[in-house]
């Protein structure tokens, strides 16, 4: 019989308001095995941990149970005591009497019988425990980030300037992302690309970087500490190295399609530059756009003829790169919801109903009409524009329920720029609420409202149409209950924040989950806002939930931080309360390689066999074998039913 | 209709070849019309081969004796068996290769289609014979069945006699087998769920009595368990005796083994062990029927079976034993998944 330690925390009067833990601790001492038992009111205090300490030594206990909060909270704390006392961490064991019992009942008679139950259980439990050491792996001191705007730009610095290497991977020709596109930026109306290409030249530039634009991540494999990740470098069919950035070959290109980067409002070469500043600064072929490409048959060449440097190699191929990291950071931020999707503003179809991003370009001095302010339409200058906020957010039954969170912000500073531009216009807003939380953000509204003359109306707006070379905005102001008809010239609708394209596929091949809105999960949307629910993986900016710049770069350095932390280590330590095969009982039948989410098992011989790094011990595995062959060290069918057990023995 | 020289003909000739260790058929007892699996190793003794509406037997079962005993042996032949399959029978072949508990050249499959036939239940040609003893039982013309009473011959159509499984199954042609005897006719489709059509109408409570009942008259005799094409761990849930014990078994995996379901036919462990059983058939079971023919106490296993196997096609389109390449059900996930069920 082994000697068993109960130690009943009260937590104050968290678990103690609710349950008799005198009571708890005096019917534990009767049970047979536990030669101590005691309860404290801190037991994660100091003291606390002294008194465990205290009694494994002057009992000779070689099993303890702490009876306190859930195993998430304090089971690390409480194991470092058993090991401080000379036992094996996993002789140590928690039995959850807060979350589970004490916060969830109001009868103290029938809290304390459960408390009871829940106690006995873990110390038939903990009997049963097999003394376990950590697993450990040496850690790849290399970190991939994946997306070059702003907050992948910000994190790769961070961790390059903690002195790691980088890859940095970007699906499109440049970096800087939608940080790019903008104006100038709000609160404090400073220009967007003047902020942001220093920044893109410094991590092109910084030795510890790898840069890698028009490239994509295939596939990964690994886990923390040492990943392995396929990139898919696509052809740009342009030697950067050789191309001196002349032009030429768009002037002979004779293939034009929609400009992304304009969010078509103009149109580009099938060869281009994304922008002037764009990173690395060379010209790409569009091989969807570029005829040579898709189809043999016409063989045009022209930029190749013009091409002075001989820069352009139609011979290029895709390439697999193939790297090791030891952690990943995803910041592959956002894309708009589309205007298609919103049948009461025209599905898109109107071309002076623009989204934000659209009016942004206007805006831009890099823009289609460098800097002026002209509808699409007859380059005329709007006088009156109306911009509507929550469109497609905050929607439960049609579109998004969730708050887009920066179209409040952008919206004021678009109207304040449109007023600065045209100043005998009018500027309207149509808000549910303006949510200006952030620093020097309510006083920016403020100042559109005071200063510039921006007429805020709240309401909805109910459609949007053509007549006659304007469009009529009928909304409703629900402040004076009136019906409001504005004939307007430009519309411009603050389209939802949506996760960018290809995060959903992206996520599954880094196997992190997605929340309900298609987002990157966090692990804990308090205490772990920057990491994924896998280890080593981590989040930053608008990928997770919609936010602003300064939001997005404080994450991304948070995200590195916790790079860093793992890339400074020399060893990683993993739980080894892992899956272990029973092999006379598996037949080799491969259902837990198929269910198990971290692909740590494989065949061996016709019989399972488990990774113990991969494995993360969630048991997914033991449920699915018809045979109980695979099963979680500790947790072990036996275990469960010698808890069962204790449970309704009592 | 199968020919039954052209099936003794295949089976001498793979048994000449030496090519297969045995093949296992069916063979009238005595000179009855009953029908039990025959083990031929010989060329010359394959005129015992018969091919009835009788031979009901799941012959994949004795797989798994084979793979035990192949375990044991110092230096088995490892020649593949033989086996003549029903279309049932070949969707548990396809089951067993989905869970690799065996590779496809371990044996040799001489596939049997039942046409418009199959198996006959006996409860139902006793009641359309009257009391009477038919002596032998034969497949007839088209979907008739032949049956001999008192040296006379009656042509019975098949629907009045046949099993509730044949009349509701989805491949009355082999779906996997190395030959196939015998036309592939496409049968008039009839409710493949017609068994649990009345029992689906009763509300949770009503089925829940209607099982304790039914439950209540197990012996625990095994019998559906022995009979399972897809009964073959080597330790049960429901032996709490005998468990897969081998030298490397440790005294602590001894002592840690678990008695889920006592053997007495209490009813708290009979309802333990059906329900069990049938979850553990789940996108597994074949609807072979084997296990409620066998029942000495004539419990509808296929009830359960076969809700389950209903259940898995509505929710997950999972269809059993049609492709041995798909993973087996448990196996599969989704993103697109409904998960009406959890609601």
């Amino acid at each position: 019989m082994r000697r068993t330690g109960v130690f009943v925390c009260h937590c104050g009067i968290n678990i103690a308001g609710t349950v008799d833990v005198k009571k708890v601790a005096a019917e534990l001492a009767k049970y047979p095995g536990v030669v101590y038992s005691e309860d404290y009111v801190y037991m994660c205090s100091d003291p606390g941990q002294n008194l465990i300490i205290q009694a494994i030594k002057e009992k000779k206990l070689d099993t303890i149970v702490v009876a306190c909060c859930s195993p998430t909270l304090h089971e690390t704390t409480f194991r470092n005591v058993a090991k401080i006392a000379g036992l094996n961490p996993y002789r140590c064991e928690i039995a959850n009497i807060r979350e589970q019992c004490s916060w969830v009942h109001r009868e103290k008679d029938k809290a304390t019988r459960k408390a009871i139950s829940i106690t006995r259980s873990i110390v038939e439990k903990v009997r049963r425990n097999e003394s376990l050491e950590d697993v450990s792996v040496p850690v790849t001191k290399r970190a991939l980030v994946i997306g070059g705007g702003i907050a992948g730009i910000q994190a790769s610095l961070d961790i390059a300037n903690a002195g790691y290497e980088v890859i940095l991977v970007e699906k499109s020709p440049s970096i800087g992302g939608h940080m790019s596109q903008l104006s100038e930026t709000f609160p404090t109306l400073d220009c967007s690309q003047c902020i942001l290409t220093p920044k893109m030249v410094e991590v092109a530039k910084h030795p510890k970087v790898k840069l890698m634009t028009y490239s994509e991540v295939q596939e990964v494999s690994g886990f923390v500490g040492n990943f392995k990740v396929k990139i898919l470098r696509k052809p740009t069919y342009v030697d950067a190295d050789k191309c001196t950035l002349c032009d030429e070959c768009t002037k002979v290109c004779p293939i034009v399609v929609p400009n992304e980067f304009d969010m078509g409002l103009t149109g580009r070469r099938a060869i281009y530059i994304p922008f002037p500043q764009a990173v690395p600064a060379t010209y790409t072929i569009d091989e969807k756009a570029c005829p040579g490409m898709f189809d043999t048959a016409i063989a045009c060449g022209k930029c190749a003829d013009v091409c002075k440097p001989g820069a352009i190699n139609f011979d290029m191929k895709p390439e697999i790169i193939e790297v090791e990291v030891g952690a990943i950071i995803v910041a592959t931020g956002y894309d708009l919801y589309d205007k298609s999707m919103m049948a009461e503003y025209g599905y898109g179809k109107y071309p002076d109903v623009l989204d934000g991003l659209q009016f942004e370009r206007l805006l831009s001095a890099s823009g289609p009409t460098r800097g002026k302010i002209l509808r699409p339409s007859d380059k005329k200058e709007p006088k009156e524009v109306v911009f509507i906020q929550c469109v497609g957010s905050r929607d439960p039954e049609l579109h998004w329920p969730y708050c887009s969170k920066i179209c409040c912000m952008y919206t004021a500073k678009h109207a304040m720029l449109y007023k600065h531009h045209v100043p005998d216009g009018q500027a309207y807003i149509f808000y549910i609420d303006i949510r200006s939380g952030g620093k020097n953000y309510e006083e920016f509204v403020h100042r559109a409202v005071e200063e510039d003359g921006v007429l805020y109306l709240r309401g909805k707006v109910s459609k949007v149409f053509e007549d006659n070379g304007k469009l009529i905005v009928w909304g409703a102001d629900t402040l004076t209950g009136k019906q409001i008809e504005i004939a307007a010239d430009m519309v411009v609708l603050a389209m939802a924040i949506r996760p960018s394209k290809g995060t959903d596929e992206l996520a599954k091949k880094l196997k992190i989950a997605l929340d309900k809105d298609g987002f990157l999960a966090e692990a804990h949307p308090k205490l772990r806002p920057v990491e994924s629910m896998t280890s080593g993986i981590f989040l930053a900016g608008a990928a997770q939930a919609p936010k602003d710049i300064p939001e997005a770069v404080g994450q991304a350095s948070g995200a590195a931080a916790k790079a860093v932390a793992i890339l400074s280590q020399e060893r990683l330590f993993h739980s080894p309360t892992v899956a272990r095969v029973l092999k006379n009982l598996c037949t080799g039948c491969g259902m837990c390689i198929s269910v198990c989410p971290y692909e740590a098992i494989s065949l061996k011989e016709s019989k399972a066999e488990v990774n113990e790094i991969l494995c993360e011990g969630c048991g997914t595995c033991s449920a699915s074998c018809l045979r109980n062959a695979i099963q979680v060290k500790n947790l072990t069918p036996y275990h469960i039913q010698e808890m069962i057990k204790a449970c309704l023995g009592g | 209709m199968v020919n039954l020289e052209q099936l003794k003909e295949e089976a001498k000739k793979i048994l000449s070849s030496g090519k297969i260790k045995y093949l296992i058929g069916y063979e009238n007892i005595g000179a009855s019309w009953q029908v039990r699996p025959a083990f031929i190793c010989r060329p010359e003794d394959v005129d015992r081969l018969v091919w009835t509406p009788a031979c009901f037997h799941n012959l994949t079962r004795f797989i798994h004796d084979e793979k035990r005993k192949r375990a044991r042996e110092k230096n088995p032949d490892l020649r593949p068996i033989g086996l003549i399959i029903k279309g049932c029978d070949s969707r548990s072949i396809n089951v067993l290769l989905q869970e690799k508990y065996l590779e496809r050249n371990e044996v040799y499959l001489i596939g049997v289609s039942c046409e418009l036939a199959g198996v006959i239940d006996e409860t139902k040609l006793r009641n359309h014979l009257g009391g009477l003893k038919p002596e032998k039982i034969l497949f007839g013309e088209k979907d008739t069945i032949k049956v001999i009473v008192n040296n006379e011959e009656r042509e019975i159509p098949a629907p009045q006699i046949l099993a509730k499984r044949c009349l509701e199954c989805p491949a009355n042609y082999p779906v996997i087998a190395d030959i196939i005897l015998g036309e592939k006719i496409k049968r008039n489709p009839t409710d493949r769920y017609k068994s649990i059509s009345q029992y689906e109408k009763m509300s949770g409570p009503e089925r829940w009595a209607f099982w304790l009942e039914q439950f209540s008259r197990c012996l625990r005799c095994y019998a559906c368990r022995s009979v399972c094409p897809m009964c073959y761990c080597d330790e049960c849930v429901a032996d709490s005796i005998a468990f897969a014990v081998t030298a490397e078994t440790t005294a602590e995996e001894k002592a840690q083994k678990i008695r889920w379901v006592e053997r007495n036919p209490e009813p708290s462990e009979n309802i333990f062990f059906h329900l069990v059983r049938a979850i553990h058939l789940a996108g597994r079971c074949v609807d072979c029927g084997e296990c409620e023919r066998v029942c000495p106490v004539a419990i509808p296993l296929r009830l359960l079976n076969q809700k389950m196997e209903k259940e898995a096609k509505e929710l997950f389109g999972y269809e059993v034993g049609f492709d041995a390449s798909q993973p087996p059900l448990i196996a599969c996930f989704r993103d697109n998944d409904p998960q009406d069920f959890i609601r």
